[in-house]
């Protein structure tokens, strides 16, 4: 038999038409359906309602400090928003500050986790232990030891949420604490709290940090500058499972194959303290009204000022990397150049290198503008 | 039918030359790599290249992370495009639907057509990477480093890369889809391709935008490169299991479509 009617059923023409219309008709109406089921799936999920709790701000900040044991694993992101203009200096401190990092997180005790920041084709992993911390990079194939040391510079660990979360809250005074009210994070009920810091010269407008119900961990941090609309640093763990994970995950052995180096801290410690061993001024014990913090085993020439989320640094440093800092400041969008040296914002975050009597002074920290010209201004001697 | 539709495939010159071609890069790229010994700077080029001079057994992902942005989208969409437009351009297509069987199992047999073409181009792929690897490069008889610098034994290699071919063949599906709804619209096999195409490089340049980050984990493309995420230890599922989910949603929804077009479309050629 010849085929003549397409659709093989012997239909008349108008009975086609009009059958295809109604058949068409339902057929998308089940597709349509589908689709906006989907659809909605993920913003059902998100709208899932959190229930507050009438815990006071300052026993929902006692539970975040005393969450400090509480282990778990996560998968957590940090977007920044800084752009720090400091050329090819700090490059890895700009990056974290200014790209969205996606971090895993073991946490067995507060000197045995891991923290792998994953990229599409790498990953980078810190492993801390009693002694210090391995640095696995893949892309590189090297591992990197490095020794506890008094102060470092910040790395991607320290953006997870439970460390950053109880970092900012630990010298939080009760006046600069308010309650917020409840969010859903990583599928976990989260009370929120708000940190204002009390202290006028911070660059720091609030810092939003919201903490599991069940457990005190601090689950999402938002840090927002002064003057700004949108978090300056906002991160957040997508998901979170309580419970110990295995001792093998937190566990680092060299990989064949793999160079071992030591790590940048020490070595940067090191050229600054070599840098101020000239010095023949000591640190004030105070700087545009903020107090000098002991912190032992740091160079007599560098010094950290402030209290809880108001911070400032002063560090001399080497010409060699004084110089390019300097030229990355200089051209930097909204640099302010004087008689003390160069001054720039990004977001929170101030960044002064001074021409002190002893040559170049790197001022950094979570302070205003004005600060870091008082506290210059202070550091060369000037009237002030 | 689906017998039919497969036997068809494979009997066309056409699909192995695409398989061939496919090849091409991947073993033009081992041999350069293998005479000038110059691996791509550690982080830049495709996952996994810089890592196959030292271990030549992960040559069958690096083939996978270098045809999977480009080359294999193509040949799928090229493939999928043609299946229904392909008959009704050469005008076979009614005759096709003049047998008893109906036009949504037609429409399954040219989707698990497609299925059975996207697998065994990702197993030729990586058996043809394979031996490529062991052939030009140094093999570790002992296995490999994980992403996270762990040991990795020759059967855990094994096992993960048989993962990493699965999840490439399915990663491959929301293209087919789209190629395959598309070719239920239009009589040009050629439109069809290039419509899925189209959807691709769109997807791929939305993925890289900022601004777009609020659909980003919608994008078909937005999880390919998750079987990475399968040589870290622990292996880390969360964007396996998406990108999977993912796929499995533009599947039925383009297929639900695909169907409601094509079986109450007039068919004139």
């Amino acid at each position: 038999m010849k085929p003549q009617a397409p659709t093989g059923r012997g239909a008349t023409y108008r009975g086609r038409v009009g059958g295809r219309g109604n058949g068409a008709a339902g057929r998308w109406a089940v597709v349509g359906g589908a689709v906006a089921v989907l659809a909605a799936l993920p913003s059902l999920v998100a709208a899932l309602p959190a229930s507050d709790a009438a815990t006071s701000a300052t026993d929902l900040r006692q539970q975040a400090l005393g969450s400090a044991d509480v282990a778990f694993s996560g998968y957590a992101q940090a977007a920044g928003g800084l752009s720090l203009p400091v050329g090819d200096q700090l490059t890895d401190v700009a990056d974290l500050l200014s790209d969205r990092t996606t971090m895993r997180a073991w946490y067995r005790g507060a000197d045995d986790w891991r923290v792998d920041v994953v990229t599409p084709t790498g990953e980078t992993d810190v492993h801390a232990d009693a002694g210090g911390t391995w640095t696995w990079d893949y892309v590189h194939a090297t591992a990197t030891r490095t020794g506890p040391t008094p102060l470092a510079l910040p790395t991607a660990p320290d953006l997870l949420p439970s460390a950053l979360g109880r970092r900012l809250l630990s010298e939080a005074r009760d006046d600069e604490l308010s309650r917020l009210g409840a969010e859903r994070v990583a599928g976990r009920e989260a009370l929120g709290l708000r940190v204002v810091p009390a202290e006028e010269a911070s660059s720091v407008a609030r810092v939003d940090v919201w903490v599991d119900a069940d457990s005190g961990v601090p689950l999402r941090v938002q840090v927002v500058a002064d003057g700004a609309a949108e978090p300056a640093l906002d991160t957040g763990f997508l998901s979170l499972e309580l419970g110990t994970p295995s001792a093998d995950v937190t566990a680092f052995a060299v990989p064949p194959g793999a160079d071992v180096r030591e790590g940048q801290d020490a070595q940067l410690l090191r050229a600054a303290s070599r840098a101020g061993r000239e010095a023949r001024s000591r640190l004030p014990v105070a700087l545009a009204g903020l107090d000098r913090r002991t912190i032992d085993g740091a160079p007599r020439s560098v010094g950290v000022y402030g209290r809880g989320i108001t911070l400032l640094a002063v560090s001399p440093l080497p010409g060699r990397v004084a110089g390019p800092l300097r030229d990355a400041l200089v051209v930097a969008p909204g640099a302010v150049l004087d008689d003390l040296g160069v001054r720039i914002a990004a977001g929170p975050l101030g960044l002064m290198l001074v021409d002190g009597p002893d040559g170049p002074v790197l001022l950094a920290g979570t302070v205003s503008l004005d600060a870091l010209a008082a506290a210059a201004t202070e550091l060369t001697g000037g009237d002030s | 039918m689906i017998a039919v539709e497969l036997r068809k495939l494979f009997r066309r010159p056409r699909t192995w030359v695409t398989i061939a071609l496919l090849n091409g890069l991947p073993v033009l790229v081992a041999v350069l790599l293998a005479v000038t010994d110059l691996a791509p700077r550690p982080g830049e080029g495709p996952a996994f290249l810089s890592a196959v001079l030292t271990n030549g057994t992960l040559y069958p992902l690096a083939a996978l992370a270098i045809v999977l942005p480009l080359f294999l989208p193509i040949a799928v969409a090229l493939i999928a495009g043609d299946s229904v437009a392909g008959e009704a351009q050469a005008g076979t297509l009614r005759y096709l639907l003049a047998r008893p069987a109906g036009r949504t199992r037609l429409l399954v047999a040219k989707l698990v057509s497609i299925l059975v073409f996207v697998l065994v181009t990702v197993v030729v792929v990586a058996v043809v990477g394979y031996l490529v690897g062991r052939l030009l490069f140094d093999v570790q008889p002992l296995g490999g480093t994980s992403v996270s610098g762990t040991d990795l034994s020759s059967t855990e290699i094994a096992w993960r890369t048989l993962l990493a071919v699965g999840y490439v063949a399915v990663s491959m599906l929301g293209v087919a889809a789209f190629a395959l709804f598309f070719s239920t619209l239009t009589d040009s096999p050629l439109a069809a391709m290039l419509g899925a195409l189209g959807i691709l490089v769109a997807s791929s340049l939305l993925f890289t935008l900022d601004a777009a980050s609020s659909f980003a984990p919608y994008l078909p493309t937005r999880y390919w490169l998750a079987f990475v995420d399968l040589f870290r230890e622990p292996i880390l599922w969360r964007d396996v299991v998406r990108g999977l989910a993912l796929q499995g949603v533009y599947v039925v929804v383009l297929l639900g479509a695909a169907w409601a077009n094509f079986t109450t479309k007039d068919i004139s050629s």
